[in-house]
C-alpha cells in the first residue's frame, strides 16, 4: 500500500547545507571558550554572580536553537521537497459486479454471504471519492440489474440494499454487461479513454453464459483491471429445507477468479468473513478512485523557516534589546 | 615574590601619584574625644602615663603605681604620697593595611593598592610629628607583618619597605582577613590613639563589624574605603566572563543589556551604603577614596 504522505526531494544535494548547523554550534562554543580564556579580573564578581543567577539556562540556547531550525527548514526548502498525494482521477468509473445467485444464501459468512456482500458494497461507496462514478451490475442466471457508472450514490445504494439471492451464476455474461456499460461511458468522449475498473464478487463456479476468462481478456486489452473477490469458505453449505444442517455444499471458486484477475491485470482476493470483506472493499475504494500525484511543498517549508527566523529574532530583541 | 611574606608587586602599579608637600603639611592628626560629662575634670582623659612635667602630688590611693611614691613628700607628711606627671601627648597611630589580591585592581588612574600605599605614606608622615609614633600591620597576605610602634624617620623607612613588597598573589584566599587584622590591632594597641583602616571592605562575612566596634571603643578609627569606578558601574562591553582575583570564581555577564548594568550598579550602591552604615554604627569615621580623582584632598577633608 502506498503511504499517502511520502516526501521525496527533487534536489537533495542542497541538504548539504545542513552542515551549517553543527558548524554554527561549533563556532558558538569556540567563541564562548575564547571569552573564558580572556576573562576580565573584577573583584566585584560575587555581585555579578548573584545577578547572573536570575536568568534561566534555557533562555541562552533558545534563540540559537530557533535560528538553527530556521537554517534547517530553509535548506530543506532549497532541496524542494515533494509530497505524494492521492488525487481523484478525473472521469474515472468503477463498476461493482455482485453475484446474487442462490449459493449466496449460505451462512458460512456471517450473517449470510449476500448480506455481507451488500454491506461491503455500501462501505465501498462511502470510501470512494465523490468524483468517482460508480456503477452496479447484479447477476444470477443472467444480468438482472445494470446501473451505468454515475455520481449519484443514492440510486446505487438503494439498488444494493434491494438485492436478493436466487438462481444460478452467469459470471461471463455479467462481465460482458459491465464492459458494455463502461463502453457507453467510454464512447462518450472519444480520444483518450478515462480510467475504469471493475470489482467482481462471486462465490461459485460459473454455471451459465459465456466463459468469464475470455471476457476478462477483452478487459485486459482495454486496460480495465478486474479485482476479484472470492467469497465463502470451502465447506459452505446452503441451509437445508427445514433450516437444519446437511444442505447443498456451495464452496467458492477462487481458481477461476484468479484467472480472471490475471487476464485483466487486476488483483484477486479470497475472503471468508465479513470484516475482511469490508476491509478489502474499503481498500479498493480508496485506491481505485485516486492516483498518486507529486506536488511541491516548498512554500510551506520555507514559510516554516521564516517563522522560526522571526521567532528567534524577536526573542533576541526582547531579551537582549538588540538583534544579534 | 618576596620569600618572607609571599607578596608580589602588582602588575601595572602606578604609584600613589603626586603628594605635594604643601598639602601634606596642611593636614594634621588630632585625637578629639568628646568629654563624657559636662563638668571638666569629671573623668580622666586618656593618655595618663609617665612624663617629665609635674602635674600633682597627692596622697596614695589603692591602685597607684608604687614606683610613683615620692619619698620626700611621704617623709614630710607621714603619709605615702605619689607624684603624678603630665602625660605626654604622644599619639600612637596604627594603620591596618589590606594586602589582599582584590586590591591590585584599578581602571582609572591608578590601582587601589597605589591609593592605599599613598594613604599609608601620608598618615605615616603626619603621625611622626611632635614625637608621635607610627605602627603598621597588614591583613589579607599569606604572612601578615607587624611593624611595632616606632617614632622618627626610621619608622617611615621601615614602612616604605614593607609597603613596597606588594600585594597577595592572585588565587590566595584569606577569609575573614579584615576581622583578624582588626582583632590584632585591638590586642596590640594598648594606648588610646588613632587607628586608620585602609581597605576595600570586600569581605564576604560580617565579623569585621564587631571587631571594628571593639577597636572603636578605645581608639579613634578612620576607615578609608578604596574603590574603583568600574566596581561601581559596568560599561557596555558585550558579553564578558569575569573572574574573581582571589577565589577564581567566574561569572558570565552580558553587559550590553542596560537592565543588567543597572541592576549591577544598584547592587553595588547598596553594598557600599551597607558598609558605610556599618562603619558609622561601629562608631568609626568613614571616607570613600576612589582611584580616579584626588584621594589626597578627600583624605584631608576627612582628617580635618
Amino acid at each position: 500500500m502506498s503511504a499517502p504522505l511520502a516526501i521525496s526531494l527533487a534536489a537533495p544535494h542542497f541538504l548539504l547545507l545542513l552542515c551549517l548547523i553543527p558548524l554554527g554550534a561549533c563556532l558558538q562554543v569556540m567563541a564562548r571558550r575564547r571569552r573564558r580564556r580572556h576573562a576580565v579580573r573584577l573583584p566585584a564578581t560575587p555581585t555579578l554572580a548573584a545577578l547572573a543567577r536570575r536568568q534561566p539556562r534555557w533562555r541562552r540556547w533558545l534563540p540559537a536553537t530557533l535560528l538553527g531550525l530556521a537554517v534547517a527548514a530553509l535548506a530543506l526548502a532549497l532541496a524542494r521537497p515533494e509530497r505524494t498525494v492521492a488525487v481523484p482521477v478525473e472521469r474515472a468509473s468503477v463498476v461493482l459486479v455482485i453475484d446474487t445467485s442462490r449459493s449466496m444464501q449460505a451462512t458460512d459468512v456471517d450473517p449470510d454471504r449476500i448480506e455481507a456482500a451488500k454491506r461491503a458494497a455500501l462501505s465501498f461507496l462511502d470510501k470512494v471519492p465523490k468524483e468517482l462514478r460508480v456503477g452496479l451490475v447484479a447477476y444470477n442466471d443472467a444480468v438482472h440489474t445494470i446501473l451505468r457508472p454515475t455520481e449519484d450514490r443514492d440510486g446505487v445504494r438503494l439498488t444494493i440494499e434491494a438485492l436478493e439471492a436466487t438462481g444460478g451464476t452467469a459470471t461471463g455474461d455479467a462481465l460482458a454487461g459491465a464492459l458494455q456499460s463502461l463502453r457507453e461511458r467510454v464512447g462518450d468522449r472519444g480520444g483518450r479513454r478515462p480510467p475504469a475498473a471493475v470489482v467482481l464478487l462471486s462465490d461459485g463456479k460459473t454455471t451459465d453464459g459465456q466463459d468469464p476468462v475470455e471476457v476478462a481478456r477483452q478487459f485486459g486489452r482495454l486496460r480495465i483491471p478486474i479485482s476479484t473477490v472470492a467469497l465463502g469458505t470451502p465447506d459452505g453449505v446452503l441451509p437445508g429445507p427445514y433450516g437444519g444442517a446437511g444442505g447443498f455444499p456451495v464452496p467458492p471458486d477462487p481458481v477461476t477468479l484468479r484467472r480472471i484477475a490475471r487476464a485483466s491485470g487486476g488483483e484477486a482476493f479470497e475472503v471468508d468473513e465479513q470484516q475482511e470483506l469490508k476491509r478489502i472493499y474499503e481498500r479498493l475504494g480508496s485506491r481505485l478512485g485516486t492516483k498518486p500525484k507529486r506536488e511541491e511543498v516548498t512554500a510551506g517549508v520555507a514559510g516554516a523557516g521564516l517563522a522560526f527566523l522571526l521567532a528567534g529574532v524577536l526573542l533576541t530583541l526582547r531579551w537582549r534589546g538588540r538583534v544579534a | 615574590m618576596s620569600p618572607s611574606s609571599g607578596l608580589v608587586p602588582p602588575v601595572a602599579a602606578q604609584g600613589p601619584g603626586r603628594m605635594p608637600a604643601a598639602a601634606v603639611n596642611a593636614m594634621d592628626l588630632r585625637l578629639v574625644r568628646r568629654a563624657a560629662g559636662a563638668l571638666p575634670g569629671e573623668h580622666r582623659s586618656p593618655g595618663v602615663g609617665t612624663g617629665t612635667e609635674l602635674a600633682q602630688l597627692r596622697p596614695y590611693q589603692v591602685g597607684d603605681d608604687v614606683r610613683m611614691l615620692d619619698p620626700a613628700a611621704s617623709a614630710r607628711t607621714g603619709e605615702p604620697h605619689v607624684r603624678l606627671q603630665v602625660p605626654e601627648r604622644a599619639l600612637t597611630t596604627w594603620v591596618l593595611l589590606d594586602r589582599s589580591a582584590s586590591m591590585a585592581f584599578g581602571t582609572a588612574e591608578r590601582l587601589k593598592s597605589d591609593v592605599a600605599d599613598g594613604v599609608t605614606e601620608v598618615i605615616g608622615r603626619l603621625a611622626i610629628r611632635r614625637g608621635g609614633r607610627f605602627a603598621l600591620t597588614t591583613c589579607g597576605a599569606p604572612a601578615d607583618r607587624i611593624l611595632a610602634p616606632k617614632g622618627g624617620r626610621a619608622a617611615l623607612a621601615t614602612m616604605r619597605r614593607l609597603v613596597g613588597e606588594g600585594v597577595a598573589p592572585d588565587g590566595f584566599v584569606a577569609p575573614d582577613a579584615l576581622t583578624h587584622g582588626l582583632r590584632r590591632v585591638a590586642g596590640l594597641a594598648r594606648q588610646p590613639g588613632l587607628v586608620v583602616v585602609v581597605s576595600d571592605f570586600r569581605e564576604e562575612g560580617t565579623g569585621w563589624r564587631r571587631a571594628l566596634r571593639l577597636v572603636a571603643t578605645r581608639h579613634r578609627v578612620l576607615c578609608a574605603e578604596v574603590s574603583d569606578p568600574r566596581e561601581r558601574a559596568l560599561p557596555d562591553a558585550g558579553t564578558l566572563v569575569v573572574i574573581d582575583p582571589e577565589t577564581g570564581a567566574t561569572a558570565e555577564v552580558d553587559t550590553s543589556s542596560a537592565a543588567v548594568r543597572e541592576r549591577y550598579a544598584a547592587a553595588e550602591a547598596a553594598r557600599a551604603a551597607e558598609v558605610r552604615d556599618a562603619v558609622r554604627r561601629a562608631g568609626a569615621q568613614h571616607v570613600a577614596l576612589s582611584t580616579d580623582g584626588d584621594w589626597l584632598r578627600a583624605l584631608g577633608r576627612a582628617l580635618a
